[in-house]
């Protein structure tokens, strides 16, 4: 008897610790609680202690960050070349603050809204990395900065023009937009073409801000057998997932706009304008100069290499110049301007991510210390020399930087970033999104006219505003 | 004597509780993780599915509403029931017929067993990532269609061919599962009854049609119950082929598309919960019609 009992103890003991060492793993709120008291010294340390750690900026400090970064360092499949791992800049700032401890939580892209919700609800992290933003502010989810900033003096001017509008926001209680995070990666579109080709063709290149009309009439002219290749060339492509930014920005270049509002519940769209028409039935011309396939996404695969067929690619990310130089066509490519609203000065879908303070952090005068950091020249150069792919410099240091200034196409790059719609498309945020995309797409398909579709997106985008308010 | 014998009685009953007491301990993790991890998030998703925006604000069947009048939902339905249904219409004939020749040869059973149970076990990303470039106006489908004189076709700028091209992805991918479940069934007919035909007269043929036939229906009618509960729970091939908008023109986006979209694209969490359980109900119903049509003993 007495031997079942022991047995049967031992089960639940076994049981137990299987279920604890389970539920056990790094249990970050509980660490950070301690960290955030004051470091355990004794005598003379305490007397000796930093600066900084007498304003009380000492404790762990979680950092979220989405995208390809790694803590260590790593190879790029693409180049080859050694990428450094982030946690130099955990270095850096550890040494600037000698009681803070950063921890990272990095993260994919893929479904990082729903991610980022979770753990903005858990206070998972005291910094986010928000693309979004708008959504969480809206929530009552973030810090608003302009304290911080008026406090500190804190310098503005140092970003490119337009980065910190792009990124305001609105919270439960705001009557205006605030600023809820600063931008630490800046990313845009510029239109890139193939010299080669309308070398071949004998066009002249883009000017530096080309037209709608102007891109038509060079692509029309380079689509056909190439006159010294005799390949098949067309005159332009465009990504078929976005083709209805595009739209927006032809849009815009007609002096139309997107509409107007913030949140959902004062939001109006402008998606069946005349402009918006005329956008649309220009992207269905431009269809005709690319490659079959461009629906699809395909039949562009080889642009910015050596086999490329196609003379213009309407919307390229930045990563385009990592693309040429891993391919050694540097000289063959070249970059020229999205389309702007001209009374506006701006046009194109403000892209790339800010630092935001989660509201409920218990390291907020810390974490606001991190994003002062990541403005820095440090931070930012950190970015550009080792993920030069998935991020821009957002600071107007940077057009300084030998690494920025050896690559001519980046002039365009940061002109373009200074130019974006700001705050960025709020309709993006939800259904009219896709609602938009799906009748554009209806439309370039022929299934439907340009009138017809943007009527429909206009019509049951406003009715899902409504269901929103 | 008689207090006694209870008394051993039971003794014996609280040993044999205790002994089957212990071993559901055993069960317990299983049971924790059924009950955290399935249990709790379809009662949360339910409760969800009444509630709207951030702030879980109630609004009745609203979400269902909406789910039940929006055009998407109702693209998402067709899109989803047509790949279903002509994916089964391929699988499941062809399944039987690839068994069937592999049932009658008499060496290289294993290798073509092996060779076409391949696809199924590969990762549904990667074989889209191939399909993706078999696919291609410039890919081995059209080089292939081509010398037979056919014209070039855009496989995923079209919005029925880009349906096809899932149709036929899917296929592939499901495939070998319908042959190894015919093969088993295949196997598992007597000899005898073939023997004892073939002694009465019956040709190949009825023999086919009298003795394989009916015996192959317990495994059919499995593989269109599971096709279907598959089929409407299409996803992965629909995304990897036409992103998470169901490009060309939503022509594929499927029902878990649409969960996926409102869910995660664009937080709305109460839409696509309603939009969870409707497709639970459709599962239900149509197992259950099903179930009935095919007369399966469960």
């Amino acid at each position: 008897m007495k031997k079942k009992n022991s047995t049967l103890a031992l089960t639940f003991l076994l049981l137990f610790s299987t279920l604890l060492s389970a539920c056990g793993g790094g249990n970050l709120s509980s660490s950070a609680a301690t960290a955030t008291q004051p470091s355990a010294k004794t005598g003379d340390s305490t007397a000796a202690a930093s600066p900084a750690e007498t304003a009380g900026l000492t404790g762990t400090l979680n950092v979220q960050m989405i995208g390809g970064f790694t803590e260590e360092d790593k190879t790029d499949p693409k180049t080859g070349l050694k990428t450094t791992g982030v946690r130099v800049l955990k270095e850096e700032f550890e040494k600037l603050y000698p009681g803070a401890e950063v921890n990272f939580v990095l993260m994919g892209w893929d479904s990082y809204n729903e991610k980022t919700q979770t753990m903005l609800q858990s206070n998972a992290a005291d910094v986010y990395q928000l693309p979004g933003i708008a959504t969480f502010a809206e929530q009552g989810l973030l810090e608003p900065l302009q304290s911080y900033i008026d406090r500190d003096k804190f310098d503005l001017d140092q970003y490119f023009g337009g980065q910190v509008e792009g990124w305001k926001a609105m919270g439960p209680e705001d009557t205006d937009l605030q600023i809820y995070g600063l931008p630490f990666i800046g990313d845009t579109r510029v239109i890139v073409y193939d010299k080669k080709i309308f070398d071949d063709w004998g066009v002249p290149y883009l000017s530096k801000e080309p037209t709608i009309e102007e891109i038509l009439e060079k692509a029309e002219k380079m689509t056909g057998k190439n006159p010294k290749t005799g390949e098949q060339n067309y005159g332009l492509t465009f990504n078929k997932s976005d083709a209805a930014d595009t739209v927006m920005n032809i849009n815009e270049s007609k002096g139309g706009k997107w509409g107007t509002g913030f949140l959902w519940k004062d939001m109006e769209l402008e998606f069946n304008t005349p402009t918006m028409v005329e956008a649309l039935d220009l992207l269905k011309k431009a269809k005709e100069y690319a490659p079959e396939g461009v629906l699809a996404g395909q039949g562009a695969e080889n642009f910015l290499t050596e086999k490329n067929n196609v003379a213009i690619n309407l919307r390229a990310a930045p990563g385009f110049i990592t693309d040429i130089k891993a391919n050694g066509t540097e000289d063959r490519y070249d970059a020229a301007l999205l389309f702007v609203n001209p009374e506006e000065k701006m046009g194109g879908m403000f892209a790339g991510s800010p630092f935001s303070i989660g509201k409920s952090s218990t390291q907020k005068e810390l974490a606001w210390e991190w994003l002062k950091f990541s403005s820095s020249d440090f931070f930012q150069q950190f970015m550009w020399d080792n993920y030069r792919n998935e991020s821009t410099p957002v600071v107007k240091a940077s057009t300084e930087w030998a690494s920025v200034k050896e690559i001519p196409q980046m002039s365009v790059v940061l002109d373009a970033m200074g130019r974006l719609w700001a705050p960025r498309y709020p309709y993006r945020s939800g259904q009219p999104r896709y609602i938009l995309s799906e009748n554009v797409e209806k439309a370039l398909l022929e299934s439907t006219s340009s009138q017809e579709a943007l009527d429909k997106a206009q019509k049951d985008a406003a009715e899902w505003i409504v269901s929103q308010k | 004597m008689l207090n006694e014998t209870i008394g051993r009685k039971k003794k014996r009953t609280g040993k044999s509780f205790l002994n089957g007491w212990v071993w559901f301990i055993f069960l317990l993790p299983t049971l924790l993780g059924i009950a955290l991890f399935t249990v709790y998030p379809m009662i949360e998703s339910f409760r969800l599915s009444f509630t709207r925006g951030a702030e879980e604000r109630y609004v009745g069947f609203e979400n269902y509403q909406h789910v039940l009048g929006s055009d998407s939902f109702h693209q998402a339905i067709f899109n989803t029931f047509y790949i279903a249904f002509f994916q089964l219409l391929i699988v499941i004939p062809l399944g039987f017929i690839i068994a069937s020749l592999i049932h009658s040869l008499r060496k290289g059973q294993n290798f073509f067993k092996i060779l076409f149970y391949i696809p199924n076990i590969t990762s549904m990303v990667a074989a889209a990532t191939v399909f993706l470039v078999v696919l291609h106006p410039q890919g081995l489908l059209n080089y292939v269609l081509s010398a037979f004189g056919f014209p070039e076709t855009i496989w995923l700028a079209n919005p029925v061919s880009a349906r096809w091209s899932v149709i036929l992805l899917a296929s592939w991918h499901a495939l070998g599962f319908g042959i190894i479940i015919n093969l088993a069934n295949l196997q598992a007919i007597s000899p005898d009854y073939y023997e004892a035909a073939s002694i009465d007269g019956a040709s190949r043929f009825k023999q086919w049609l009298y003795i394989t036939i009916p015996n192959m229906l317990g495994s059919l009618t499995i593989l269109i119950i599971l096709g279907w509960i598959d089929g409407l729970q299409r996803f992965t091939e629909a995304f990897m082929l036409g992103g998470h908008t169901g490009s060309p023109a939503r022509s594929l986006y499927t029902l878990v598309g649409f969960i996926y979209e409102r869910g995660f694209g664009g937080l709305e969490y109460g839409v696509a919960s309603a939009a969870s359980y409707l497709l639970l109900i459709l599962i239900l119903v149509f197992t259950f019609i099903n179930i009935k049509f095919f007369r399966m003993k469960i």
